[in-house]
């Protein structure tokens, strides 16, 4: 089930949008899923919301956009400033990063 | 709350890694296909087969890969090409990272054909850019017909179908116009042979398509050199 590595690599890539945002917490991305992707969008589901859970993440929640073609794209974050001030991104969370190696 | 826009591709460190791969291949004028199929379709025999039947001098290489054992690694170095086997240890796909990595002892300039034979498996593959030329799905008839259906990612993006087992079609209940239909109606444009690695049947087809796709690529990498050439020679 590859649905767990692309799970990982939309933490990835949330992690790295952040870098971008100091004092920002992201608290949902949105995937476009086309329905020729090789994806089921549950199954992603399930995985992300399983990494998610229990880590400085929580609750970042997945949004998905069902296209037509193959494409499997990032498409936006929503994003929270933090009260302390100090973001996600200068919050890293390596038990994550394990499980994506 | 805002929400700020991030346009790239979900599998984009793959997509780098694969972007890579595709240059190298580029260069060295390296065809390098990407062999999908079910567990069983007859990827590693039909890959034996052909490493038979490729003319004496051919500098050719194989990646074969599989969740665990080095089985199809020994199948395949037995007709003395560089053969190289990556267990996935779990992983139901191949990714650019494990053909980078595995590829790294190995010069591409070294190589006029690569074939990578992907983990059994007709969907998690799909999702991943190897940097290949080209995708090439097999098919069994001892499968259904209707598998183009079923898993119409990899009919999409294939550019050729090896409709292999073509030998136990007095055996199966399989229809093979019907799939070969099916595989159409998902992508017009895929090419489709029959093939039969134990009885070899098909595999002049095969053999000359190869050939003719090593050509378009080494002419197409003629030309690119051409025109690098030219725009420096403008330059100058």
């Amino acid at each position: 089930m590859h649905e767990m590595g692309i799970a990982c690599s939309i933490i990835e890539a949330v992690e790295k949008e952040l870098l971008r945002y100091p004092g920002c917490r992201a608290t949902k991305v949105g995937v476009r899923i086309g329905e020729f992707a090789g994806v089921d969008g549950e199954s992603l589901r399930f995985c992300f919301e399983a990494m998610v859970k229990d880590s400085p993440y929580a609750p970042l929640e997945l949004g998905i956009e069902a296209r037509g073609g193959d494409e499997l794209d990032l498409g936006w974050i929503e994003l929270d400033e933090m009260e302390t001030g100090r973001g996600q991104a200068e919050a890293p969370v390596p038990h994550l990063k394990e499980a994506c190696a | 709350m805002i929400q700020v826009p991030v346009e790239r591709k979900v599998l984009s460190e793959n997509e780098r890694v694969a972007a890579e791969l595709r240059t190298a291949l580029e260069v060295t004028g390296t065809l390098a296909l990407n062999f999908i199929g079910s567990p069983g379709a007859g990827k590693t025999a039909f890959l034996e087969r052909t490493l038979q039947l490729l003319r004496a001098g051919t500098r050719a290489a194989v990646l074969t890969g599989d969740i665990q054992t080095e089985n199809d690694a020994i199948r395949l170095g037995r007709y003395g090409y560089p053969v190289r086997q990556i267990t996935t240890a779990g992983a139901c796909h191949l990714d650019a990272r494990m053909v980078e990595k595995y590829m790294w002892e190995w010069r591409f300039e070294e190589f006029e054909l690569l074939f990578i034979e992907n983990v059994g498996n007709l969907v998690c593959p799909t999702s991943y850019d190897l940097g290949e030329d080209g995708k090439v799905v097999v098919l069994s008839v001892a499968e259904g017909e209707d598998k183009p259906l079923k898993y119409p990612g990899i009919f999409r993006k294939a550019e050729l179908m090896i409709l292999n087992k073509v030998d136990l079609l007095p055996y199966v209940p399989f229809k093979a116009e019907l799939a070969c239909e099916y595989a159409r109606r998902i992508n017009p444009a895929i090419e489709i042979i029959r093939t039969s690695a134990i009885t070899g049947a098909g595999f002049d087809q095969w053999m000359s398509w190869l050939d003719l796709r090593a050509e378009k690529k080494r002419a197409g990498n003629n030309r690119a050199a051409a025109a690098s050439h030219a725009g420096a020679f403008q330059q100058i």
